[in-house]
């Protein structure tokens, strides 16, 4: 018993907020970071219990329209405060009350630090966050149309028209230009349907369900080289075995499409590394690129251009793993991601 | 490789070759379609170029400026690569890895007229390429044929 309050009130003084209890306009107890506030900034405990009193009294009279609103009985009062400092920014806090001995009058003054400002924060970096996943896969919709019309639908018309010439061909008996129509044709099937199978693989690779992770990581590899001419290794180490889950394969397997990405459209990548390794109870992925490199602490802060990057980090988190991207200007990029495993 | 074949080989880099002195382009380049069963268009003859990566690349039939000339059979020429419809990594490579500005294409026939290659000529440094270009391009393939 003895060691558990001594516990809860370790925990009283080394919180981040500043707690003050008062009895009346008494100060009863507060802790370190109270103590701080009002040793380094002159926080004057007579005022900051001025200033709630007088808001709680007004929320409890009965002039006040929101009287017995439900809401506002439920929830703690809490007004934001700011704290003028001298030569500097002033801090802000919100200044939250709560009842402890509503018939002797106690009650705490708790100053709410940054924390709440970092959760608003948070917040409006989940909307940013959404509103770029929607405008990729908006993006990746026009690509696709795109594609489709400008290579399957031209693709499929041009056999069309090839048909024509056939029977056109068969009227006029020239076995010849019905020889050379249906090369033709028999070509121009050939690349739609390579198109569609490398459209098909972009989208969802099929490889993935059937043959794991592995297998479609270097089917993906290959369909990037022939695209784009770069050197691109795939290597997996003691993956054969592996059992992962579908949520953790598929991120793996954005995140290697997304970093190769990358490296390709900004970094002007010569080579790409890929290393896929399990260790015990752990799966590794990592993408090393030989491109031009980035300075990681410029980006990785919340300035809008670095969301790519943001949602990686989000999907891998979701899932229990970690991620990291390690790169310095003229020096490549190395993105790793790891979970753990059964 | 048969003799036959091995000539085609010699004459390929020698059209290459001979355009690249001849002409002041940067780069110039043959894709051709695989005799294999998927028919695949790869690049197979160079000059000019900078690294051995076109190599890897397969062209998507439709989609870039050498894919267009493939599909529709008719020349292209672009002076402003960078922000062309299909301009990125991904549609046009060659012009890509080679950092190349402008190009010009012109299909490659076989006896049957029937496309079964390009001819890609380009410059890294902002020089213009014009419907003349894609005339001399022709020109060259005329005697090659």
């Amino acid at each position: 018993m003895l060691e558990s309050v001594s516990w809860v009130e370790k925990n009283f003084n080394e919180t981040p907020d500043a707690i003050f209890i008062f009895r009346d306009d008494q100060l009863l107890v507060s802790n370190h970071a109270a103590q701080a506030l009002q040793a380094d900034y002159a926080l004057s405990t007579a005022y900051i219990t001025k200033l709630m009193n007088s808001v709680v009294r007004q929320q409890r009279s009965n002039t006040n329209d929101c009287f017995n609103c439900a809401a506002l009985d439920m929830a703690k009062t809490a007004i934001p405060f700011t704290l003028p400092v001298k030569d500097g920014h002033s801090l802000s806090f919100f200044l939250v009350y709560s009842e402890l001995d509503p018939a002797q009058n106690v009650y705490s003054l708790t100053l709410k630090s940054n924390d709440l400002m970092q959760r608003v924060d948070q917040l409006a970096q989940q909307r940013k966050l959404v509103q770029y996943v929607n405008r990729a896969h908006e993006e990746e919709r026009k690509r696709l149309s795109q594609d489709l019309h400008d290579s399957i639908a031209q693709g499929v018309y041009s056999s069309i028209m090839g048909v024509r010439h056939l029977e056109s061909a068969v009227q006029d008996a020239d076995s010849a230009a019905f020889e050379r129509q249906t090369k033709q044709i028999e070509s121009q099937l050939y690349a739609t349907l390579q198109e569609i199978k490398g459209m098909a693989l972009d989208i969802r690779p099929s490889v993935l369900d059937s043959f794991g992770l592995p297998a479609a990581l270097k089917a993906l590899a290959k369909r990037l080289e022939e695209n784009t001419g770069i050197d691109i290794t795939v290597v997996a180490r003691d993956t054969a075995e592996l059992k992962l889950s579908e949520d953790v394969q598929t991120v793996l397997y954005r995140i290697a499409q997304e970093a190769m990405t990358n490296a390709l459209k900004h970094a002007q990548a010569n080579e790409i590394n890929l290393f896929l390794v399990a260790h015990e109870h752990e799966i590794s992925l990592e993408v090393i690129d030989d491109g031009t490199g980035f300075d990681v602490k410029q980006h990785i802060s919340f300035n809008g251009h670095s969301l790519g990057l943001l949602n990686m980090n989000e999907r891998v988190k979701s899932l229990n793993g970690t991620f990291q991207i390690t790169s310095e200007p003229g020096s490549g990029t190395t993105v790793t991601a790891t979970f753990p495993i059964a | 490789m048969g003799d036959e074949k091995i000539a085609k080989n010699i004459a390929y880099h020698e059209l290459v070759r001979t355009i690249h002195q001849q002409e002041d382009f940067d780069f110039v380049g043959v894709a051709l379609q695989d005799a294999t069963s998927w028919h695949k268009i790869r690049w197979q003859y160079a000059a000019g170029n900078t690294n051995q990566r076109f190599r890897k690349i397969i062209l998507r039939s439709g989609i870039g400026i050498a894919g267009l000339v493939i599909r529709t059979g008719e020349p292209f020429a672009e002076n402003d690569l960078a922000h062309h419809q299909y301009a990125g990594y991904m549609s046009q490579p060659i012009t890509m890895i080679e950092h190349l500005t402008s190009a010009v294409a012109v299909p490659i026939f076989d006896e049957d007229q029937i496309v079964i290659g390009v001819l890609l000529a380009g410059y890294r440094q902002q020089q213009s390429v014009t419907a003349h270009s894609s005339h001399v391009l022709q020109e060259y393939l005329q005697q090659f044929q």
